[in-house]
């Protein structure tokens, strides 16, 4: 068999070649790779439960309401139930296990002996994650809102939709950080950080909360619903009174700060063979 | 093409202490070279492999792969290298054409020439059959393929492989080191780690055995065969002699 590779190429002329990659191109490689992946019917019945559920919830509220459901109390169900509910769920099971699979198994190390393979991994799968969840949770969104019966309906659906972009972005960053130092129990580890940071700090009136994505989230919902006087002053404690585009800015720079902190931990770690060791 | 000097990797184990993983390793690859790496499990040789392959910093020593040291120029090894490796990592949903094309991607290769490479690597390493259809419904042999195609869509003129035959069964296993031939013959700087050492005894242009981290014999076949009968034997009395009194 012929195995004449050579003249496709300039292998010749590797080595005086200004590097051709990008990061942004190795990006989109990577989250068009894991985008492929999740393209599975397991994964689609998931993603469909995941829209499904909370109109589900909403239906059987509403069933309840005799005299129809208050507009505030089905805005903090679906808020509860979408931004926070099921973006939640759908980054533990795309963001974290999806890296975790690739440090442990096999195509990580295939993946980092490209240039620039390790960021573009994480990047990737973090843009897969954030990609995938927010389309799920838009359309969750969507339909519990058609479900609930809310008056105005499509402002509501377009503030739903931010926040759930700006949860994805916030959280999927938040668990790259158990997948990138604990692979093995990426899973896990990505529980308790939301258990912990999100909902334990989340709701301490205290600087550390300041650092949680919940945090803003909920600010956000209040001041686009003008909520913000309506609010009892205990109430208040768990709000950041700051105007909207600190609290989008602060998901944005956090997000950025958790990724580039697993990105150099990923720069710098090491995976040596069980086997040889 | 391919050059480890006095390479040393140390690792320090959950109890404490230092673990040599290679302790003074030497060797070279020129191109149009194959060169085997044979060693027990725990040698050194997937540690050694996986230096070159950037996958983990040598503790002191240098490596090189097309003249890009691996610490300093770790981008630029990546370039020159294809790394195989026996686990395939290949993703059972996507089909070969679908991972080489990331993978292209990942090297900065543009469409158009990406997919006339993608059909040229299709042709050479003969996956025309089943390039369209998804990895999870291959062989064990033809996922070795795809992962060795993978490989190459760069078109690296040099090929690290580690274990690469662990996977296949016979056929399978002569069918890849039959393409390694081919490789070779086109210019490729090829170092082949591997137990089995029946398969590259009249394949490679030079061997290193390599125990406890530490080069116990290196030379051509007649070199290192010397009086014995096979590699097998060549090798184990090259481990014994080697070995600490």
């Amino acid at each position: 068999m012929s195995v004449s590779l050579s003249g496709h190429t300039d292998r010749s002329g590797h080595k005086d070649e200004p590097l051709r990659y990008s990061l942004l191109g190795s990006t989109l490689a990577v989250a068009g790779f894991q985008i492929g992946r999740l393209i599975s019917r397991q994964r689609l019945l998931l993603a469909g439960l995941g829209v499904i559920f909370p109109a589900a919830v909403m239906m059987a509220v509403r069933r309840t309401a005799a005299e129809g459901l208050d507009r505030d109390l089905a805005v903090t169900m679906i808020y509860a139930l979408v931004p926070e509910a099921v973006c939640m769920l759908g980054l533990l099971v795309t963001m974290c296990p999806v890296v975790a699979d690739e440090l442990e198994r096999g195509t990580w190390i295939h993946v980092s002996v490209r240039p620039g393979g390790r960021r573009a991994l994480l990047l990737g799968t973090y843009l897969a994650a954030v990609t995938w969840t927010s389309i799920v949770a838009i359309l969750a969104a969507f339909l519990a809102v058609l479900v609930a019966r809310v008056p105005q309906p499509l402002p509501l659906v377009g503030m739903l939709a931010a926040l759930v972009v700006l949860s994805t972005l916030g959280r999927a960053a938040l668990f790259a950080l158990p997948a990138v130092i604990l692979p093995k129990r990426a899973l896990v580890a990505s529980v308790a950080v939301a258990l912990v940071v999100e909902y334990l700090a989340g709701f301490i009136p205290a600087v550390v909360n300041q650092a949680t994505v919940s945090l803003r989230l909920r600010s956000l919902l209040v001041e686009w619903m003008g909520w913000r006087q309506k609010l009892p002053v205990e109430m208040q404690l768990l709000i950041d009174p700051q105007p909207a585009w600190v609290q989008i800015a602060a998901v944005i720079c956090l997000a950025a700060v958790l990724l580039g902190v697993a990105a150099k931990i990923l720069d710098f770690r090491q995976f040596p063979p069980s086997v040889e060791i | 093409m391919i050059e480890v000097i006095d390479l040393i990797k140390h690792y320090r184990a959950s109890d404490g202490s230092v673990v040599r993983a290679v302790d003074g390793v030497s060797l070279s690859v020129a191109a149009g070279e194959m060169v085997g790496l044979l060693g027990a499990n725990g040698a050194g040789k997937t540690t050694t492999l996986r230096v070159l392959a950037t996958l983990l910093k040598p503790t002191s020593g240098t490596a090189r792969v097309g003249g890009c040291d691996v610490v300093t120029d770790p981008l630029g090894a990546r370039r020159h290298l294809g790394y195989v490796s026996a686990t395939t990592g290949v993703p059972d949903r996507l089909t070969a054409r679908e991972i080489m094309r990331s993978y292209g991607r990942l090297h900065g290769l543009d469409e158009g020439p990406l997919a006339r490479r993608i059909d040229h690597v299709v042709r050479a390493l003969g996956l025309t059959d089943f390039i369209d259809r998804p990895a999870g419904r291959l062989s064990s042999g033809q996922r070795q393929r795809v992962s060795l195609a993978r490989a190459l869509v760069h078109d690296p003129p040099a090929l690290v492989l580690d274990e690469p035959t662990n996977a296949l069964d016979v056929v399978g296993a002569r069918d890849l080191l039959h393409l390694l031939d081919g490789l070779r013959a086109d210019g490729r700087a090829i170092l082949l780690s591997t137990h089995r050492l029946h398969e590259i005894e009249h394949r490679c242009d030079r061997f290193v055995i390599i125990d406890g981290g530490r080069i116990v014999a290196q030379g051509t076949p007649p070199e290192i065969l010397g009086s014995h009968a096979s590699l097998e034997e060549a090798f184990f009395a090259a481990i014994a002699a080697g070995a600490p009194s």
